[in-house]
């Protein structure tokens, strides 16, 4: 048996055809980008190497500098937010027995919807003169232009797409928070009542130490799927009024292929692909570790 | 519990549920009202239903072909993404061999790269190889894409099933591949189903890059074909709402299908061991 479990032929047969579609497919391909990133490319011209140009001309780009700023806002935006409604939907959920399944699968739902349809959707209910602002308009308000108001820090559309990603996404969250719940032994609850616990701190002192964990799987999710955030935007806004709504993965769309600025591009690239190893390494060290 | 914190749970959660199913419901019905209607009266019951949106956005607005290209790309990604991840997996959960924990490692790196870091050397290579404006130059990528997930989830899976049954099997005389396919991977049945929806639906969802390889519009999948409908001088809201409707249907029907397996894939594609 433990020879034919060590059978060198078989292994190769069953890796090698992943393996190799993942390095063609994945991991060439990036070391390529990275340097792409160093080049002067595009469609017309073969890639030449020109040093930190790219960057340079990344860091005085306002467009890039809205980009990251939007893609920054939005990745702490929806870790915080998705932290914070995940752990209540997914608290309040296994406190109550009727009705449980059908208020989780209605909150989880948008997950699995297209967000291209979702954000056209979106996109019409936020329009100036329809959707949210008819409401509006019947009790005498006039809405704002969600999303093609552009002063303050932040700009308004950015925290209207914020909001509609939460409520398509804090599903995900709520799910892993309540797996996660469920494993919890109940005689953990029975012996802190007895000591005098009150539902609220058994929450805060049994519940929360215990999906610690899973705080950090769920947040490092949300932390690759805010930075690779896309569809939404493109479909609700297109990155506009005036380039203000544009995040880091809109923008490299638009370089890359529509001016076609192949090294541009991915220099931008390269930027998402160093924020999202960042984070998935903080939030490793922050909530993997053992202590409580 | 006392009544009066039981009443506000449900009271939150009854308005939370209304926030999330309102839109949707909503344009299911709009769908069915004319461009004019649409202006003067949005939110009341369809006059009539008007049909001609969906005959329009099915036929004119192409969703009938992006669908047929869309189940194409979907369903040959799920079956080779099912194929060669679960033989990974098998090699690494239960063969002995000594990098296989390097090798799962490689491949679980996958999971933190986003797809737009490879968008554009893939899409120079594949210009060249005519592998773009090509259904299969997107079931390359999004098979590359989901192996991750699938290997993650089903290595779990091969090393749970108990050593005996590997044993007899090598007893009675079957050779490796035959405890594969015979023994091991009809046991993985629940793991694959799952893996499958998942990769099912992050597929079928996909955007952007259907967007960027795709420009033939017979060709197009659905989430592409649907930003056709809106643009800047576009308001034909009706049609846009019928698409809208056409391309989150069949996933509302697989959801209340199997919403139990794609909890269950979701939860057992983050717990880690």
């Amino acid at each position: 048996m433990n020879k034919l479990l060590r059978d060198k032929k078989a292994i190769a047969i069953f890796v090698l055809p992943a393996f190799l579609l993942f390095t063609f497919i994945l991991f060439i391909p990036i070391c390529q980008s990275v340097y792409y990133s160093f080049c002067n490319y595009d469609a017309l011209t073969k890639p030449k190497f020109v040093g930190l140009k790219n960057y340079k001309n990344l860091i005085i780009d306002p467009t890039m500098v809205t980009a990251l700023k939007n893609s920054l806002f939005f990745l702490i935006f929806s870790c915080v937010s998705q932290l914070i409604m995940g752990l209540i939907l997914a608290g309040l959920l296994t406190n109550i027995k009727k009705g449980r399944n059908f208020f989780k699968n209605v909150i989880y739902l948008p997950c699995v919807l297209s967000s291209a349809a979702l954000g056209l959707l979106w996109m019409f209910i936020f329009s100036p003169k329809l959707g949210i602002n008819q409401i509006l308009q019947k009790f005498g308000m006039e809405g704002p232009l969600w999303l093609m108001d552009i002063n303050g820090f932040i700009i308004l559309p950015m925290w209207v797409i914020a909001f509609v990603a939460l409520w398509q996404y804090v599903g995900q969250s709520m799910m892993l928070y309540m797996a996660q719940i469920s494993g919890i032994s109940t005689s953990l609850y029975e012996a802190s009542y007895i000591d005098g616990c009150n539902r609220v701190q058994a929450f805060r002192y049994i519940t929360l130490p215990l999906i610690k964990p899973m705080v950090g799987t769920a947040m490092s999710l949300n932390a690759i799927g805010s930075l690779k955030f896309f569809d939404l935007i493109f479909n609700m806004t297109e990155g506009g009024p005036n380039k203000m709504t544009h995040v880091l993965a809109t923008h490299l769309y638009e370089q890359g292929f529509k001016y076609f600025k192949y090294g541009y591009a991915s220099a931008i690239g390269t930027v998402l692909l160093v924020l999202c190893l960042i984070m998935t390494f903080l939030i490793n060290k922050v909530f993997k570790s053992d202590d409580i | 519990m006392n009544k009066v914190v039981k009443f506000l749970i449900y009271l939150f959660l009854s308005i939370t549920a209304i926030i999330y199913l309102a839109p949707l419901v909503w344009v299911f019905f709009v769908s069915f009202k004319t461009n004019k209607e649409i202006f003067t009266d949005p939110f009341g019951l369809p006059k009539s239903f008007f049909i001609d949106n969906y005959t329009f956005a099915w036929t004119a607005g192409k969703l009938g072909i992006a669908m047929s290209n869309s189940l194409f790309v979907c369903v040959i990604t799920l079956i080779l993404s099912l194929f060669l991840g679960s033989t990974v997996s098998f090699a690494i959960g239960r063969m002995r061999w000594k990098i296989s924990g390097l090798v799962l490692v490689y491949f679980m790196t996958g999971m933190m790269i986003p797809v737009h870091c490879v968008l554009i050397p893939l899409f120079t290579r594949f210009a060249k190889i005519g592998l773009s404006n090509n259904l299969w130059g997107i079931i390359l990528p999004y098979l590359t894409f989901s192996l991750p997930t699938t290997i993650f989830i089903m290595t779990g899976f091969f090393k749970g099933l108990p050593n005996e049954l590997i044993e007899s099997a090598c007893i009675d005389g079957c050779n490796i591949y035959q405890i594969f396919l015979k023994i091991c991977l009809p046991l993985a049945k629940t793991g694959l189903f799952v893996t499958g929806l998942m990769t099912f639906i992050a597929n079928w969802n996909e955007l952007l890059l259907a967007m960027v390889f795709i420009s033939d519009d017979s060709k197009k999948t659905l989430p592409v074909s649907l930003s056709k409908f809106v643009g800047p001088y576009n308001t034909n809201y009706s049609q846009m709402f019928a698409a809208i409707v056409i391309a989150i249907i069949p996933t509302i029907i697989v959801y209340c299908l199997f919403s139990n397996q794609i909890v269950e894939g979701l939860t057992a594609g983050a717990v880690k061991e």
